[in-house]
């Protein structure tokens, strides 16, 4: 749908979900925590449109993006990831489908070699790819039909995320055992590459928000070394580098899947003034709120989780039940508290499950330190 | 110590609204003390001086100022309390000049307009200094905007 087609965005709501938002940085007050349930290709299917569609359409995605949170009354940010993680801007070949994001049919690397021999991108070419082109198709809509709801993310992902969509998972675990310094060099080019994305971000928009951290790189595929050495210590590198260049100022640190071992490391992660820490699971189990607020809380804004799978197949009343725990867990945390979903919204959650998730943080994420 | 200023500079410290005295001074006390940062590759340092509203940094070298910057967060100490271990290669490309030590890249809070959060600082392991590179100066400018703005 054109612009044209959407009913406009009602300023009082604006208002109001913008101060929301910014509490948890700048500690000015606001009535409730804010919400953000990371919805990308679900706000697709509230137009009865499929995630296919999302992604090969990013203008439309972001118009998609920002008529959900005003639905929903949430975070009001335009969110478009592109989906594929940088594969494709290397040679990568991507597969649109209809009912999941792009995924990669042949990566540039296939042996040790090819390793070797892989040059980064610079930060140039990089704004003239395929996803930072898309991606900026998303972000200048936002910006120019959606000003008070742009925010210049760049999804960065990890170290690991971005080597394995360059080389083929299997073979980046098999190297992680038979040669480790293989992968060393991957994640050293991938770290790399995620500081050229982040630089050409800010150089186009003045500012930027990487969204980095850990999601292959957790407990249940690898092991606490593992995990320091292929994703904290070169996504640290990476984002002091990022930070040393004059890019940022916004990390969001987003650790899906378990961390029940490797958390307590990322305490030492590169912060900046607008630091976001998230953890997805502790074990099989949703990352407590209280751990993370004891562990973060006094370093930067804890973003508290509910359980995807239970947006996505729960009941309402479970995941009220979650958000109202977690929320009364974590809405006087010292440095700011945003309740949200462990990973991506599903695309086809029940509308009423994202409903019932804002639901408790209106009745239960009350501010009492203001 | 006397420095030279080429005419480029000399125009951002202008623009800037940086006083050629106050810089001089700034080394000149930071050569008296040797509270400053020293390149551990290479003949330049930083000077650093902390004043109500405004931390201010000159880069030199023996014969020239080479960089001018400043922020307004106020740096407080380590963020967490506590120089622990950190598990990955934080040594910076700065010594110590008053201890030798290897400064670090840690996190430091910083507070501005009444908000405290961490921020990427140079620390030294022993003095207790703390400074911020000219690049993650150019981060915290855009910080301050934000904070300036959201806080008014």
């Amino acid at each position: 749908m054109p612009a044209k087609d959407y009913a406009p965005i009602d300023q009082n709501w604006l208002e109001d979900a913008g101060s929301l938002w910014t509490t948890p940085w700048v500690d000015k007050p606001s009535e409730r925590v804010i919400v953000d349930p990371i919805i990308l290709s679900h706000a697709a299917s509230l137009f009865r449109k499929n995630a296919g569609y999302f992604y090969q359409n990013p203008d439309e995605a972001i118009r998609m993006v920002c008529h959900a949170c005003e639905l929903y009354d949430v975070t009001p940010v335009g969110h478009y990831l592109y989906a594929d993680y940088w594969g494709q801007d290397y040679g990568a070949e991507i597969k649109i489908q209809t009912n999941s994001p792009p995924g990669i049919t042949k990566r540039p690397i296939k042996t040790a070699e090819d390793v070797d021999n892989f040059e980064v991108l610079e930060t140039e070419d990089l704004a003239k790819g395929p996803t930072l082109t898309t991606h900026y198709k998303a972000l200048d809509t936002c910006k120019e039909e959606f000003p008070h709801m742009f925010a210049p993310i760049t999804q960065l992902g990890g170290t690991m995320e971005v080597a394995t969509n360059w080389a083929a998972i299997e073979d980046v675990f098999m190297w992680m055992i038979t040669e480790p310094e293989l992968v060393d060099k991957l994640c050293v080019k991938a770290g790399d590459h995620m500081v050229n994305a982040c630089k050409a971000t800010a150089e186009r928009y003045g500012a930027n928000v990487m969204i980095t951290g850990s999601v292959i790189a957790s407990g249940d595929l690898m092991d606490t070394e593992q995990i320091k050495r292929f994703s904290f210590q070169p996504v640290s590198r990476a984002v002091r580098k990022v930070l040393n260049a004059g890019a940022g100022p916004g990390i969001y640190y987003h650790l899906c899947g378990n961390h029940t071992d490797d958390f307590q490391m990322w305490k030492n992660a590169p912060m900046s003034p607008f630091t976001i820490v998230q953890i997805g699971y502790d074990g099989q189990n949703i990352f407590p709120t209280s751990k993370l607020v004891e562990h973060f809380g006094d370093r930067c804004t804890c973003f508290g989780t509910v359980d995807t799978k239970l947006v996505d197949r729960g009941t309402p009343a479970q995941v009220y039940e979650q958000a109202k725990e977690q929320v009364l867990a974590g809405k006087d945390s010292p440095r700011g508290f945003i309740l949200g979903t462990a990973c991506e919204c599903p695309t086809n959650a029940p509308p009423v499950n994202v409903h019932a998730l804002v639901k408790a943080a209106k009745d239960h994420g009350k501010y009492e330190k203001f | 110590m006397d420095i030279k200023i080429t005419e480029e500079l000399d125009n951002t410290l202008k623009d800037n609204g940086f006083k050629k005295e106050e810089i001089q001074e700034l080394i000149d006390n930071a050569e008296s003390s040797g509270v400053k940062l020293k390149a551990r590759d290479g003949d330049v340092s930083i000077a650093k001086g902390v004043s109500d509203n405004l931390t201010m940094y000159a880069v030199y070298s023996p014969s020239e100022l080479l960089d001018v910057y400043a922020h307004k967060m106020s740096i407080l100490g380590l963020t967490g309390g506590e120089l622990n271990d950190v598990d990955y290669d934080d040594a910076s490309d700065w010594t110590c000049a008053k201890c030798g030590e290897i400064a670090l890249e840690r996190n430091v809070d910083m507070t501005y307009m009444g908000v405290t959060r961490p921020g990427p600082g140079l620390v030294c392991p022993k003095c207790d200094e703390f400074y911020v590179s000219d690049g993650v100066a150019k981060t915290l400018k855009t910080a301050e905007s934000i904070l300036e703005e959201k806080r008014a």
